[in-house]
């Protein structure tokens, strides 16, 4: 955990009490949580456990019924201008990557930059350039979406989140669509990142990743959180019935 | 010679009209803004279910009794773009809905407002993947400003000037062959440029 994140420091991101259903399901129970600055929180848990859910929630995705989310001590505004402003803040990548695909990779990545902040186009596209080739795809810059693989593709959404200079990133199933020797190109990207202080709240299937990356792992089921900790404490030693039940199906295959 | 250029000139002018009101119609129908919504949609069927002969006789005939007197010009123009622009939204519509969720998320997710993700996103794909369709609805205006052989709209449109020639003079037939003719000969150049457009424009998946 990074020295930033000390007691009394107000989080990047916090939930109080946040609930939420799909019609009749409970998606989300009473879910309290919160990341601090520089902090990488891993959340994993069984399919249908509400965990991507959750992540949505946080640059309001999906709206939720109760509770309160609260991003640097601010409550999420309502639908409009404020929250567009607020999203510019936290950065989001996705399962299936979302690539705009009728603009090329650069394009990709200046456009939050030069219509969102309003940052000269020529300023946006020298460091777009800079982050494609941080997450190695530069060459591919004038390219469209379709023309790239998958991993490709997923570096290059890191880049555009990157380019907006988040507060926080929101990881939501990032390897999850693609092909297994592409997952480990994207994870490494991601380790990167954690290493360089980014906060990041990454739901996974990825284990290994959670283990070596993560300060803090939060292990949720049937909607609710049902155990957190460190990697170590968690995957050697886990507290309840429910998540032993977890790592045991996941050890087998 | 003349009749052509008027049918060419109706044509490229109630076109421009039907596309612009077209996108309006459309940016309205996806709006968060219910009235402008219900409106849209309204608009969508009325004019698409209205003949454009009948819509003709109405801005035509039944207008001067509310005062309202246009010329014929005027009529034939407004006939043939409303109802182009309730197809043209109806083409934008599939266009959008073909854009996956997933990129609209994202554009909200990089702080992008309502109006600047319809700029740069939704409109942009939905343009470029209704290429085809427009260039059918093109030809599809070009045929309706044949309408304007129901009024006396001078210099006639082709098919105006054909009618004539076929109530005043011998070789009626031939003249609608010809006229015949030139529509479909306009009609297979639009579809060409339509095509070369399409290939250039069109979205990788």
């Amino acid at each position: 955990m990074s020295a930033y994140a000390a007691e009394g420091q107000v989080p990047v991101i916090e939930l109080r009490h946040v609930d939420k259903h799909f019609g009749d399901l409970h998606v989300l129970k009473d879910i309290c949580l919160s990341v601090q600055r520089g902090e990488v929180v891993v959340i994993i848990g069984p399919s249908g456990s509400g965990k991507s859910t959750l992540c949505r929630t946080i640059n309001r995705m999906e709206t939720i019924d109760a509770g309160e989310i609260l991003i640097d001590g601010v409550p999420l505004p309502e639908e409009g201008k404020d929250l567009a402003k607020l999203r510019a803040q936290i950065g989001m990548v996705f399962q299936s990557f979302n690539l705009f695909a009728h603009m090329n990779i650069l394009e990709n990545v200046t456009l939050g930059p030069t219509d969102v902040l309003k940052r000269p186009r020529k300023e946006a596209r020298e460091e777009a350039m800079q982050l494609l080739k941080r997450v190695g795809v530069e060459s591919q810059a004038h390219k469209v979406p379709a023309q790239l693989s998958g991993g490709q593709q997923q570096r290059v959404a890191i880049a555009r989140s990157l380019a907006m200079h988040p507060k926080a990133i929101l990881f939501d199933e990032p390897t999850s669509a693609l092909d297994p020797e592409m997952i480990g190109e994207v994870l490494e990207v991601m380790t990167e990142l954690a290493q360089e202080g980014m906060t990041m709240l990454v739901v996974t299937h990825e284990m290994n990743f959670a283990r070596r990356v993560a300060d803090r792992v939060i292990f949720m089921d049937d909607g609710s959180i049902v155990e957190e900790g460190t990697p170590e404490a968690f995957f050697e030693n886990p507290q309840t019935e429910r998540a032993r039940n977890f790592l045991n199906s996941i050890k087998n295959h | 010679m003349q009749a052509l250029l008027t049918t060419w000139k109706l044509t490229a002018v109630a076109f421009a009209i039907a596309f612009v009101l077209g996108v309006l119609i459309t940016v309205m129908r996806v709006s968060p803004l219910k009235p402008l919504r219900f409106f849209g949609d309204f608009y969508v069927q009325i004019f698409r279910n209205i003949p454009g002969a009948c819509l003709l006789i109405i801005l035509v005939y039944a207008f001067p009794y509310l005062d309202i007197i246009w010329s014929y010009f005027t009529c034939v123009l407004i006939a043939a773009s409303l109802i182009p622009a309730a197809f043209c939204s109806e083409y934008l519509m599939t266009g959008i809905n073909a854009i996956p969720v997933g990129q609209i998320e994202a554009a909200r997710s990089i702080g992008m407002t309502f109006a600047q993700m319809i700029r740069k996103i939704v409109v942009p794909q939905a343009l470029r993947s209704s290429v085809l369709p427009l260039t059918n609805l093109l030809v599809a205006t070009m045929l309706t400003t044949a309408l304007a052989s129901q009024v006396p709209l001078r210099p006639a449109d082709l098919t105006g000037l054909v009618a004539h020639i076929n109530t005043h003079a011998v070789g009626g037939v031939t003249a609608f062959f010809i006229s015949a003719m030139l529509y479909c000969a306009t009609a297979v150049v639009i579809g060409q440029i339509g095509n070369l457009i399409d290939k250039k424009v069109r979205i990788l998946r």
